[in-house]
């Protein structure tokens, strides 16, 4: 098996295609070879041989400009911009290609290399149109500051009437794309993107010298989850982002750091916003999460933030349609539900965008009206060690440790749609550390090779026993650094608690028999994003049995995803809504309370790993609506309980005093008790025997799944594009 | 020229002449209070708000045609309460007033005149031709509704 | 209640002004607070806006107003801003023509002692520090009358880099003054319509109501 072109194998292993060893606990320490002594313009640098002159360089703090070449993939060395010179070679060379050598001594400010330079960028302009004034590149265009350092200073092209310029046919690529292929320098950053990372082998090149072309070799869509990042990549104004064409430059544009929340990873992000309005949504280098990628929905939702939006609270009226009232009148009659409430009658639901804030504000004020009843929409199985140890539901392995891996078990989970960031990672192992990968589950398509064991969970079972005469036992117990990723989804089912018993079971038996002892194994992909977080504060995971009992007022804090509806609740049950969109659950409200959504409001979130992260605010909350954990504060005061808090720091207080994990923002927490929680779950190894299924299967499945992206009229053009693309031949 | 005019005797008779088209020393002295001024004057005509227009030519010009506005008007008479027909003699862009000029255009879209209703409920406001940033949710109406 | 006044003040928006009953009604609604009724053309206009006054010490609170209100609307004293071309229409309602002086309007060149802010012209980004900084030092209660084009809302400079869009970005304006530059005249109407704003100002009847 071939995992990437012959050609690129060797440039693949250079060692800083992987993340920084820092954030790699679990790197391999390999023999230090000797460090062998080069001197970048007469400054002497040590370098481990295999480096290339252009990192040389950069470790001294040269930077040598480049076009073709990325840190994070494969290098190509065709833009020929990072020419250099070195003594006693006949030519300048490709700096980004170049290995170094003992005594090398580079020049990259030479009179020859500067030359080198305005010649290449000389050849790019020839072809490159001048119409940097209507480009959505411009302002951070690396053509355009690469020729203003390191161009000439004078034009020589004067063929404009004879031959022109080169004119090459834009490409449709989809919904999120705008292709506009004349601008295009050929440094085929995107190509190698596609391939090596996305997985997807849509784009090419075309023909040869001034027939070059780049494109998907025939009309289609690029179906990939990762595709917007080929527009941060992309060097020159020829990949822009479609939705946000001709919106605003970047200079105009304020740049809030903040964490997506579409994703149970929580991907790190900037958001661009002028004048109170969320302008688009860029990804923020964290080599801990998401490197400096960043997946489609959470980068394109962001249109859905302006959609569908809670402005003003409502409340039913006398013939039940909803209303805009006044905050007064709309806290005074949510009091008033929570207060003539029996506390065994109340019940709680957070959904998939919940702030930790905010949850503990309401389970506090449940709390003080005698309730226990506070749950979350996604299920989590509560016998054997349940939720009191945090290991047991979290992402333990880490996700950039996943990278290090030399064996992936998959057991009913879609990586690629349910967290498109960890699937690179996996696939990154996959492709450069030759990593194994078996999936239990149905057969999706996952951008890799993998060995599909079966649909069934006895396989884990077995697996788990150790009586399985599959190949995927004997590789499990051979590899040195297995990892198992269980799909939360899959313990919603009579068997949840099951399934999580073998699979504890499983890993554990791995874990014991590593050699490294740091090396975790288990894991779970938690679906949503406030799911941990809510797990940490104690909100029951799941409503089935307390819905099945009856509620009499039923507190939905941007509960969306459809668990609690109309008809599984008791005719006179009273449901207040809190949360930034009318969806599903705003639907059946009788009272709704319009909430902020995460760009507009400082919030933690903590990720399926178990790292606590906060959002920004980086716009107002439109018209009356308020930050999430000032509402319930707000009725808590009414119904006469007060909580303890009257601004963030003290609820963040309350917080640390609940776990301290959740306020140690960027840190993730090491997590043991593994043992304990596999002798809890022994008593529930049950015999299992149906089949896993997970609900994104392929793409039109991934871009609306929550209350921002189902807003979103980009994500839906994305489900057409993706369904048109699917009918049409190729 | 007369010897009453050197001794300023006509300014004396203008005085006394003002008080009595005025209507005496009371009434003249609430116009002064109402409108900081007295003048004689003919009489040129009366709108339909009950203002009346006055020209004396022995003013300077500028000051030779005036309005005093109506009584129900109070102390919150204003210049908007001057109606079009009226404007244009009052300002001197014409001097044929509304009632001896036949050449006025009537047309039945002309709306009725209005003062300034800017502080009041009556005020103009305009609508704003910006897209909301936002759109909110609209709930939905119950069948039954 | 306190904590429903910790999540701010009302903040209307076009959204929801469009959510509710079409585009004008949360405009008028707050109008009713703080506007007139519409006159009736054919009624006899009293002196003192405050007519509806329920008993006695409403109506003495209402005179008081009335009396107070009378002080302050015939001797506003503007501090002049002339910034452009409006100030030459400006200083001309201070000639004999129209002669603002005979309704208490005498310009002072001091902040500390004038009531009235004219921005008179174009507010360049430079200016604008400069002119908050003389609003700030306005004694209480002040007044701004935005005259021009360029002070309502940038005006020919919109597009400028160097220009504000409106000096109301900067203060809070009572009367806009339309035109290129307005006339005298009409800077006159500007100001006697500020006055007829002084004379609904209700300071004692919000004290007494407190």
């Amino acid at each position: 098996m071939l995992r990437q072109p012959l050609t690129r194998a060797l440039a693949l292993s250079s060692p800083a295609r992987a993340a920084p060893l820092a954030v790699r606990r679990y790197a391999e320490i390999a023999p230090q070879p000797d460090k062998v002594e080069v001197f970048i313009d007469d400054k002497p640098v040590y370098v481990p041989p295999g480096t290339t002159v252009l990192q040389a360089a950069a470790q001294v703090g040269v930077e040598i400009p480049r076009f073709c070449y990325h840190e994070r993939l494969a290098v190509a060395g065709n833009c020929r911009m990072c020419l250099v010179e070195v003594e006693k070679s006949p030519k300048p060379v490709a700096a980004c290609a170049m290995p170094v050598m003992k005594g090398m001594r580079v020049k990259t400010n030479s009179d020859l290399t500067r030359k080198a330079r305005e010649g290449v960028m000389e050849f790019l302009l020839v072809n490159h149109p001048l119409d940097c004034p209507i480009c959505d590149q411009g302002g951070e265009c690396d053509l355009q500051d690469q020729s203003m350092a390191f161009g000439s200073d004078k034009s020589r092209f004067t063929d404009i009437h004879f031959s022109g310029k080169r004119a090459v046919e834009d490409k449709d690529v989809g919904p999120l794309i705008k292709t506009i292929m004349t601008r295009c320098i050929h440094c085929t950053r995107c190509i190698r993107f596609a391939s090596e990372v996305a997985g997807v082998d849509d784009l090419g090149t075309t023909g040869r010298g001034t027939d070059m072309q780049v494109g998907t070799y025939v009309e289609k869509m690029f179906l990939s989850e990762l595709s917007g990042n080929i527009i941060d990549l992309c060097p020159v104004g020829a990949l822009t982002s479609k939705p946000y064409s001709f919106a605003a430059r970047p200079w105009e544009t304020r740049r809030i750091d903040s964490v997506d929340v579409l994703d149970p990873l929580g991907s790190n992000i900037v958001v661009s916003t002028r004048t109170n309005e969320v302008l688009r949504i860029l990804p923020r280098t964290n080599e801990e999460i998401n490197e400096e990628w960043l997946s489609d929905k959470s980068r394109f939702a962001c249109d859905g933030l302006k959609r569908q939006r809670l402005v003003t609270p409502l409340m039913a009226d006398s013939r039940g349609n909803l209303t805009p009232v006044d905050w007064e009148d709309a806290v005074v009659a949510a009091a008033r539900a929570l207060r003539d409430c029996p506390p065994d009658k109340l019940l709680a639901v957070a959904g998939d965008m919940a702030d930790a804030e905010s949850l503990v504000a309401l389970k506090d004020l449940l709390n003080r009206l005698g309730s226990e009843n506070a749950c979350t929409e996604q299920y989590f199985p509560l016998e054997g060690a349940g939720i009191d140890l945090r290991s047991t539901y979290l992402l333990n392995t880490g996700i950039a440790n996943v990278e290090d891996a030399d064996f992936v078990l998959l057991i009913g989970t879609n990586v690629r749609f349910e967290a498109p960031l960890l699937n690179t990672r996996i696939r990154k192992a996959f492709i450069h550390k030759d990593t194994d990968v078996a999936l239990i589950g149905p057969k999706v398509d996952l951008t890799y090779d993998y060995v599909h064991v079966g649909e069934s969970a006895s396989i884990v079972k077995d697996l788990a026993s150790g009586t399985s005469a599959h190949e995927v036992l004997r590789k499990l117990e051979q590899a040195k650094r297995p990892v198992v990723i269980l799909g939360a989804d899959q313990l919603k089912t009579q068997e949840g608690a099951a399934l999580l018993a073998y699979t504890q079971e499983l890993a554990l038996r791995l874990q014991d028999k590593l050699e490294d002892k740091n090396w975790k194994v288990l894991n779970v992909l938690q679906r949503t994003a406030s799911q941990v977080a809510a797990l940490d504060i104690g909100y029951k995971p799941g409503v089935g049995a307390l819905l099945s009992a009856g509620p009499q007022v039923v507190y939905l804090l941007g509960a969306d995803s459809g668990v609690v509806t109309r008809e599984s609740l008791p005719k006179d049950a009273v449901v207040i809504y809190q949360g930034h969109h009318g969806d599903a659950g705003a639907a059946i409200a009788d009272v709704v309370l319009p909430g902020a959504a995460y760009t507009e409001k400082r919030a933690t979130y903590v990720n399926a790993e178990g790292r606590a992260q906060q959002t920004l605010p980086a716009v107002t909350p439109p018209g009356q609506a308020r930050e999430d954990w000032k509402i319930i504060r707000a009725i808590s005061e009414v119904v006469g309980v007060r909580l303890p808090y009257d601004n963030l720091d003290e609820v963040r207080d309350r917080l640390s005093q609940i776990s301290p994990a959740l306020v140690t923002y960027g840190d993730v927490q090491n997590n043991n008790y593994f043992a304990q929680a596999r002798a809890l779950a022994q008593s529930l190894q049950k015999p299992v025997s149906g089949n896993l299924d997970v609900k994104l299967k392929t793409l039109e499945d991934y871009f609306m799944t929550d209350a921002i992206s189902r807003a979103s009229p980009t994500m839906a053009k994305c489900v057409q594009a993706v369904l048109k693309q699917k009918q049409s031949t190729y | 020229m007369s010897l009453g005019k050197y001794l300023a005797l006509d300014k004396l008779s203008n005085f006394f002449n003002i008080i009595k088209q005025n209507g005496g020393i009371r009434a003249s002295l609430y116009k002064m209070y109402r409108q900081d001024e007295l003048k004689d004057g003919v009489l040129v005509g009366e709108d339909k708000f009950g203002n009346k227009y006055y020209e004396n030519p022995r003013y300077f010009y500028g000051s030779n045609r005036w309005v005093e506005y109506s009584d129900k008007y109070n102390m919150d008479y204003d210049g908007s309460q001057v109606p079009a027909e009226w404007f244009g003699w009052l300002h001197y862009k014409t001097d044929l007033p509304p009632h001896m000029d036949p050449s006025r255009p009537k047309y039945k879209w002309m709306i009725e005149f209005t003062e300034n209703m800017s502080g009041t409920t009556g005020q103009y406001t305009p609508y704003s031709t910006t897209r909301p940033k936002v759109e909110p949710w609209i709930p939905k109406r119950k069948s039954n509704a | 209640m306190q904590a429903i006044k910790a999540l701010g003040a009302k903040a209307p928006s076009t959204v929801l002004n469009v959510l509710k009953k079409g585009a004008f009604a949360p405009v008028v609604g707050q109008l009713r607070q703080t506007h007139l009724p519409a006159p009736n053309p054919n009624e006899r206009r009293p002196y003192s806006p405050f007519q509806d006054t329920n008993n006695m010490a409403e109506y003495a609170v209402a005179r008081l107003d009335d009396l107070l209100n009378w002080g302050r609307k015939n001797s506003m004293w503007p501090m002049t801003f002339g910034l452009a071309c409006c100030a030459v229409e400006m200083m001309h309602i201070a000639a004999p023509r129209y002669d603002m002086d005979r309704f208490g309007v005498v310009f002072r060149a001091s902040p500390r002692q004038s009531d009235v802010m004219i921005v008179a012209g174009t507010l360049t980004n430079k200016m604008a520090p400069a002119l908050r900084k003389v609003y700030d030092q306005m004694p209480d209660p002040r007044w701004v009358i935005s005259m021009g084009s360029c002070a309502n809302g940038g005006g020919y400079y919109h597009y400028s880099y160097s220009v504000v869009r409106g000096c109301d970005r900067i203060v809070p304006v009572d009367i806009y003054v339309p035109g290129c530059p307005p006339s005298a005249e009409a800077l006159m109407y500007g100001i006697l319509q500020l006055q007829k704003k002084v004379k609904r100002m209700k300071t004692v009847q919000i004290w007494y109501r407190k």
